[in-house]
């Protein structure tokens, strides 16, 4: 990539906390700001131009008009970065799915339900090929700039595809299992810090699970805690619905 | 190695006198279910009534999860670079038998082809005093022959009737006890029949004993038995607990951190693990170790064969961390019984 490379920060079905994490990262603003061009940044600028080599897009795809806009996306962007758990994984959005689109939308609006153009909520990378992951929710706003960096630079930025466990025994954690509590850390893919582990409670898999998880023996870990085959389920499809895993 | 007795009315000042002249690292209890070696300040924060700590205590300091090991500054043209070794003066107090013998692997291995200053630097500037202990239900250090240590301390207390014996195995140690401690006399032969009945009567506590040896002769048998390992791995999350947690496992990967000026950074070395699947990925996508049953023998095979043929020792020694901190319920003690029993039947 030659020259300042040409940044757009996009936002798709989600709770815009993404966007904000890169504007948290208050410090290094201005630094990124003289590595890249942001061209386009839906929360922090008024000024858009169609013409970038990157796009960085948070939120998940739950809509016709979501399509639309994600291909153009993909047809202008040379890289595209997803940012959290919504456009990685989908992410809470598709607990929706398991309800079925027509029920969860009377659910929420009623008589008005016809008025809203919902679909099946997707990931970004069922409608456009993605580049690079940065998970979570929200996402580690140092990640993103790592991945910014490594893509200036032309090199392979380095995501974590190991569990949450590896980043618990780095930091010298107790493991949350030892104090009572259930976790999906062994099966979660780290890159977070082991975020809740470290304040006392059981990661989640926000940022997804790791390539090879080993999902029945998580499914047997969790049961001999205790949980119900309903709480097992829970745990599994809380950010990770639509990668049907269990 | 010198012999010499604390009178109990001494022990206090001795360790608050070593807490007021050293940086003192000491077990402490962290939480209902742990202890950790940390910093202490004052006598009545030491807990050497301590089962367990996640981390191995002198691991985490002379092999830290995340070390800086080199600062750099590009220019136009050029590139600087500044190693950083991290060097101060630390005083380890509480450290059990098991993971004594733990650090003089570590020093073999950080010393042996090559010299790793970052560790030998730390290591160095370590004093070591280690106390007993009571095994827990996962110890195995006896099957090991590693629950009795004969060097890589200053000092060992045992604690008999009364009165503490003191093995004092450098000068260094010496001139603690000369100068902290009040009252030292040297060992007598009262003295020493109570320290060895207290040594046999600690050899008759513990719950497990693999059988190493029978492994080691027997592992090239059952090397290739797809079936043995498959089993042995199938709940393996491939997380590396194991690995991390382990005393004697000394595996690192190495990354640059580069600010977004792209002009300063640092290199950055950190605890990796066998156990997972990109540890054994090269350049171009092949992975020599795929499965987690080739991984895990991998595993095994480091600790109980390799360093036996490298170092005529195993790269175990016992601690059973690696067997309360898997989730998945793996255990090499009952492994390395099953590799006897698959070839025996």
């Amino acid at each position: 990539m030659s020259g300042k490379p040409k940044v757009g920060i996009f936002g798709f079905t989600g709770c815009g906390g993404c966007q904000l994490e890169i504007l948290d990262a208050e410090d290094k603003l201005v630094d990124l700001a003289s590595a890249v061009d942001i061209v386009h940044f839906t929360e922090a600028i008024t000024e858009h131009s169609d013409d970038y080599e990157i796009a960085l897009v948070e939120g998940s795809i739950s809509t016709n008009h979501d399509v639309e806009r994600i291909k153009k996306i993909g047809s202008i962007a040379k890289i595209i970065v997803a940012i959290g758990a919504c456009a990685c994984t989908g992410g809470l959005n598709c607990l929706k799915n398991l309800y079925g689109v027509e029920k969860a939308k009377e659910l929420v609006y009623g008589d008005k339900k016809d008025w809203i153009d919902a679909i099946e909520t997707r990931p970004i990378d069922e409608y456009v090929k993605v580049d690079y992951y940065a998970r979570g929710c929200p996402p580690n706003r140092f990640e993103i700039l790592q991945i910014v960096k490594a893509l200036i630079l032309g090199k392979k930025p380095e995501i974590p595809n190991y569990p949450v466990c590896v980043e618990c025994k780095r930091l010298g954690n107790t493991c949350v299992y030892d104090l009572g509590m259930t976790c999906m850390g062994p099966i979660a893919r780290a890159g977070c810090e082991a975020r809740c582990p470290s304040n006392g409670s059981g990661c989640e898999a926000c940022r997804g699970v790791i390539d090879e998880p080993n999902v029945n023996a998580q499914k047997d870990l969790l049961a001999e805690r205790g949980l119900t085959v309903e709480d097992i389920m829970e745990q599994f499809n809380l950010y990770n619905a639509c990668k049907k895993l269990v | 190695m010198l012999y010499k007795i604390l009178p109990r009315d001494s022990y206090q000042s001795f360790v608050e006198n070593l807490i007021r002249n050293f940086d003192f690292i000491g077990p402490k209890r962290k939480d209902k279910a742990t202890h950790e070696f940390t910093k202490i300040t004052s006598f009545g924060e030491l807990d050497l009534s301590y089962k367990k700590t996640t981390i191995p205590p002198a691991k985490q300091i002379l092999f830290p999860s995340t070390e800086e090991i080199v600062e750099y500054r590009r220019e136009d043209n050029s590139i600087e670079f500044r190693p950083v070794v991290e060097h101060s003066l630390k005083l380890l107090f509480g450290v059990h038998s098991c993971d004594i013998n733990a650090i003089n692997f570590l020093d073999k291995v950080f010393s042996t082809d090559f010299s790793d200053d970052n560790y030998l630097s730390k290591r160095r500037n370590m004093v070591i005093i280690g106390t007993d202990c009571e095994p827990r239900e996962t110890c195995f250090c006896l099957a090991m022959g590693k629950e009795y240590v004969t060097a890589g301390f200053d000092l060992f207390l045992s604690e008999l009737t009364n009165r503490y014996f003191v093995r004092v195995a450098t000068s260094q140690g010496n001139k603690l006890i000369e100068k902290y401690a009040s009252g030292i006399s040297s060992a007598g032969e009262k003295d020493f029949k109570e320290y060895n009945e207290k040594i046999g009567d600690f050899r008759k506590k513990f719950k497990l004993s693999p059988d190493a040896k029978s492994f080691y002769d027997n592992f090239d048998l059952i090397y290739n038995d797809e079936e043995f390992w498959k089993k042995v791995a199938k709940n393996c999350f491939s997380c590396g607990s194991c690995c991390l947690v382990c005393p004697t496992c000394f595996c690192f990967n190495v990354r640059d951190e580069i600010e977004l000026n792209l002009k300063e950074g640092k290199r950055i070395r950190e605890w990796d693990s066998c156990m997972i699947p990109e540890y054994g990925l090269v350049a171009g996508g092949h992975n020599f170790r795929p499965t987690k049953e080739n991984r895990l023998k991998q595993r095994y095979q480091c600790k109980l064969k390799t360093f036996v043929d490298k170092f005529n020792t195993y790269a175990c020694v016992g601690c059973g961390r690696c067997i309360e901190t898997c989730l998945a319920n793996i255990s090499i003690a009952s492994d390395i019984d099953s590799v006897r029993k698959e070839v025996t039947v």
